[in-house]
């Protein structure tokens, strides 16, 4: 990131007044990037903000929750501070936005197919186009175009949709609604049964260890969730295909006109389930029903938040 | 749970194509099933005594009856339950007559889906818990919206049977649609001096309250406990000082404001009363045409009203009733007739609605009593009826019949005869629709003894002849195409739901149809209920109805509310949300999106819970589908009771 020093004397600045900010340094490798909580003056000096940082810091936000906090924010993560206003799960005056305008994270699974193996990581250095990572004395070129995160490609929100505190310039996108939801589409149009028998292989992997669940800014519900509760007994703990996607689709559910695709539960997916696909889709409908989309206007209410009698392009009452 | 089976015949309603013996047999083999039996009818004394039995011999604690639909005999087998000693929610019913044998002809395939039904019911009876209701005090007084012959009969007979009645009108004036009427059919009798008495009554009632020129804001609260906000709309008038003198309307230079109790057959004063017999009468002032408030000049009433009564900057007012009941009685409006190119789509001065030749017949209408051609003021000689505009007709979206047009038209053709008696009435019908008491005679007279000619086709199109219009239709009878020359065209428009009623249906939480009409609780056995309790339907906001209909449903309406208030404390209804405390995390997305306010936010131990206001709630479970961790169940039908329904029809 160009403007590091400036975004980070705005965290210095603003520390004094605050419990803690949120943001990244290097993690346990040089490929990865972690959370980093940020207390102190010299923690700053680790602050890191790179395209390595794909944590969606928003997630912490809600457990925190009376504190006074600052986050670092790309601009899909803003979009999750922003929901989680809306639906009045943290509070305006206690958090402090701090934005940048962001180029895009890499994949980590694209680069470990690219790699191979990424259990040894010596070096990594990444730059505008270039991601050079050197594993088990290998030297690898990758360009960001290849590892690049999808929901970056398509990127509509670059810069934090709100903010208190902003680092350099904005980056403009020219990407329309309709390239975001390309792959969803294509996938629709996919004949029943191979769109079943999709799921079904996909979702089979799945080991239930709801890491998605966790890494999800809008899952809230945390210890009462449904997928372990008795009452009510939504999911058996069957080791069966059927109750590890009606747990995606009831999570799919749960997030409509939420989801603000940020990505983390599909990043999290330990077996690389599309899992992200469900939450597109019902985000399209959203769209289209309500013409709403999530995590953009503190002060909009969600639709599916809202009881009207009769809703614009919902005809019960012609079929 | 020792559950007992009850397969019900229902004569050979269900026996003709279920196996009901089979099914008993197969429910037999469903878990916690320990008895089950076939019965011819389950709903009469001995089938019901059967139960009974089978519940003290067999120590049942509850109970699943395979028969018809819940909404009519579901309470049958509730009290039947508890004459047994059993709570009346161990009880579930599976529909197998609507839901099977009604609708598919399979014996074999009818039989399995009985089975799955009940294995349905008795997963979640396994489920069920008993529920007790509690008792709630009740506000002995009423409310009847819209102040028609329906409204004003409702109001009276509660009156009458001693509560303290509310009657809102949204006009200046109460009387409704027959207050515009010249005669009725079919005795040919005055209207206002049939309703006059009527509207006397009500403003003379010592318990009756009438708020005129009001309409209904907000509705809050229950059967027994409404509190319902009204609007006093600005009329510009002190009512307390008016005293209907009308010196104000006769000194009122401005002339040109509608006329709307003459269905804009003619124009009136700013400040106008409406009618002589008006209930309350008294003046108002139309602010569009008034030129104090327009441009702040004239002022003429405030100067010659005697009692000072006039006050140019009245505001809207806000009133809230407390009642513990509600009846509607919102009646119809005419149908936008002038989607029918064919009759001039309104560009012909001389093509008029019947509610406008009513108007024109009444001797206090704007000819008083002459029938006039609104393009020249002559007298017509060839009048033409058209029935069935905006009725029975599905390309302008009114596939109903109105009801009453029928009848109206061989009365005005009719009274044409005896106002102008060299005159020719010609009546374009499709059928004649006259099942009353003495209502198929009267329109044989209005052709045999008055020389009405009934023409059997529809009218392709009417235009005009030099000062005359012709109609052109076609005779079906004859199988020849009719054009006859017209001074008057009157066209019989159909009736639609008032104008605003699906807005008060919402505000009222009752349902209503395609055509804005109010949905009454039950076809047959429930015309003037709603689904929701302790609102009730009068008159033609249920569907077109004529006078005799509307007074009837007025009377039965108030029997209703009469009946309800007999008691004086009512049960709630135990099938309602609850919260589970350790579960809510306090998102309070539960309370944005109830409908009724039922949910509200409360302080646990320093956190946000949401709390559900149990005589609000109407258990329509939306809170239950928008808490994500299930916080929020409703009773009888938690997330568990319907998983164990699904579960059960869906086996793998």
């Amino acid at each position: 990131m160009q403007n590091l020093e400036d975004l980070k004397e705005q965290v210095r600045k603003a520390l004094p007044e605050l419990d803690v900010v949120i943001g990244w340094t290097g993690g346990y490798d040089p490929l990865h990037a972690t959370p980093h909580f940020i207390r102190r003056d010299e923690d700053i000096d680790k602050l890191q903000v790179n395209a390595l940082c794909v944590h969606n810091l928003a997630t912490y936000l809600p457990s925190m929750r009376g504190k006074k906090v600052g986050i670092i924010v790309k601009g899909c993560d803003s979009r999750s501070v922003v929901e989680l206003l809306q639906e009045k799960l943290i509070d305006r005056e206690d958090v402090t936005i701090f934005g940048f305008g962001c180029t895009g994270v890499v994949d980590q699974t694209k680069i470990r197919r690219i790699v191979g193996d990424v259990g040894n990581i010596d070096s990594c250095e990444v730059s505008g186009s270039e991601v050079k990572v050197s594993a088990s004395g290998t030297e690898h070129k990758l360009a960001m175009s290849d590892v690049l995160s999808e929901k970056c490609a398509t990127c509509r929100y670059p810069n934090a949709v709100l903010s208190d505190h902003f680092a350099g310039a904005e980056i403009t996108s020219t990407a329309t609604f309709e390239d975001g939801y390309k792959d969803v589409v294509e996938f629709e149009e996919k004949p029943e049964e191979e769109k079943f028998g999709f799921w079904l292989k996909e979702m089979d992997r799945c080991i239930r260890c709801y890491a998605c669940r966790n890494a999800c800014p809008m899952c809230v519900c945390r210890d009462h969730c449904v997928a372990q509760s008795r009452d009510p007994h939504w999911l058996s703990q069957e080791a069966h295909v059927r109750d590890k996607w009606m747990f995606q689709v009831i999570h799919a559910y749960h997030l409509a006109g939420r989801c603000t695709e940020c990505g983390e539960c599909q990043r999290a997916c330990p077996v690389d389930i599309p899992i992200l696909l469900f939450k597109k889709k019902m985000n399209k409908e959203i769209k289209e029903v309500f013409d709403y989309e999530a995590g953009i206007n503190p002060d909009a209410t969600p639709p599916l938040m809202t009881f009207k009698a009769e809703e614009d392009k919902i005809t019960e009452r012609k079929w | 749970m020792k559950i007992g089976v009850f397969v019900c015949h229902c004569g050979t309603n269900i026996e003709g194509t279920v196996d009901t013996a089979a099914v008993a047999a197969a429910s037999r083999e469903f878990p916690g099933v320990v008895f089950a039996t076939d019965t011819m009818y389950a709903c009469s004394e001995p089938g019901q005594d059967g139960i009974i039995e089978a519940i003290k011999e067999h120590k049942l604690d509850g109970v699943v009856v395979a028969s018809c639909t819940p909404r009519m005999h579901e309470p049958t087998f509730r009290r039947t339950l508890e004459r047994a000693g059993l709570n009346r929610y161990l009880f579930e019913m599976a529909n197998i007559r609507e839901h099977v044998s009604w609708i598919g002809k399979d014996r074999e395939a009818n039989t399995n889906k009985s089975a799955d039904l009940v294995r349905m019911a008795a997963a979640k009876l396994l489920k069920n818990r008993p529920l007790f209701s509690k008792q709630f005090p009740v506000n002995k007084s009423v409310m009847v919206v819209g102040g028609g012959v329906a409204g004003i009969q409702a109001a009276l007979d509660c009156a009458n049977g001693g509560l303290k009645v509310v009657l809102v009108e949204k006009d200046t004036t109460i009387g409704g649609k027959m207050a515009k009427l010249d005669k009725t059919f079919p005795t040919v009798d005055c209207s206002s001096c049939v309703l006059g008495p009527l509207m006397v009554d009500v403003a003379q009632h010592p318990n009756i309250n009438l708020h005129a020129y009001s309409e209904i804001e907000e509705v809050n609260g229950y059967v027994g406990n409404f509190e319902i906000k009204v609007k006093k709309k600005a009329s510009y008038v002190d009512w307390d000082a008016c005293t209907g003198c009308g010196l104000c309307v006769e000194k009122c230079p401005s002339r040109k404001a509608t006329d709307f109790f003459n269905e804009k057959l003619a124009t009136t004063k700013a400040i106008n009363i409406p009618f002589p017999q008006a209930i309350p009468k008294k003046a108002k002032i139309d602010p569009d045409f008034c030129m104090k408030i327009q441009k702040d000049k004239c002022g003429v009433c405030a100067k010659v009203c005697p009692s000072e009564a006039i006050d140019f900057t009245q505001k809207d007012e806000f009133i809230t009733e407390n009642v513990g009941a509600v009846v509607a009685a919102t009646g119809f409006d005419l149908f936008d007739w002038t989607v029918y190119g064919q009759y001039g789509g309104g560009k012909y001065p001389d093509v008029i609605t019947s509610l406008q030749y009513e108007r024109m017949l009444s001797a206090s209408g704007p000819s008083e009593g002459h029938i006039k051609r609104p393009s020249d003021g002559k007298e017509p000689k060839n009048v033409v009826f058209i029935q069935c505009v905006g009725s029975r007709d599905k390309s302008v979206g009114r596939p109903y019949c109105s009801g009453f047009c029928c009848m109206y038209t061989a009365k005005q053709t009719i009274l044409t005869k005896d106002h102008i008696p060299d005159s020719q009435s010609h009546v374009f019908y499709m059928d004649i629709r006259s099942p009353g008491k003495l209502y198929d005679e009267f329109t044989r007279r209005a052709m045999e003894e008055y020389g009405a000619n009934y023409i059997r086709g529809r009218v392709s199109m009417i235009y005009p002849k030099g000062d005359n219009l012709v109609v052109r239709g076609a005779d079906t009878l004859m199988g020849a195409q009719v054009e006859i020359d017209a001074d008057l065209v009157v066209l019989a428009v159909g009736a639609e739901a008032s104008v605003g009623a699906t807005d008060l249906a919402k505000k009222l939480r009752i349902s209503y149809d395609a055509y804005g009409f109010f949905m009454e609780g039950h076809p047959k056995l429930k015309p003037v209920e709603t689904n929701t309790a302790g609102v009730y339907l009068a008159g033609a906001c249920q569907g077109p109805k004529d006078i005799p209909a509307s007074v009837a449903q007025g009377s039965a309406a108030a029997s209703k509310v009469l009946g309800l208030f007999s008691q004086d404390m009512l049960a709630s209804d135990p099938q309602v949300s609850v919260v589970d405390i350790k579960r809510c995390i306090g998102c309070g997305k539960c309370i944005q999106t109830c409908p009724f306010g039922a949910i509200k936010e409360i302080d646990f131990r320093g956190m946000k819970k949401a709390d559900v206001i149990e005589t609000i709630c109407q258990g329509c479970g939306i809170c239950t589908s928008t808490c994500p961790q299930g916080a929020v169940q409703l009773q009888h039908f938690t997330d568990n009771q319907i998983l164990a329904e699904v579960n059960a029809i869906c086996r793998f």
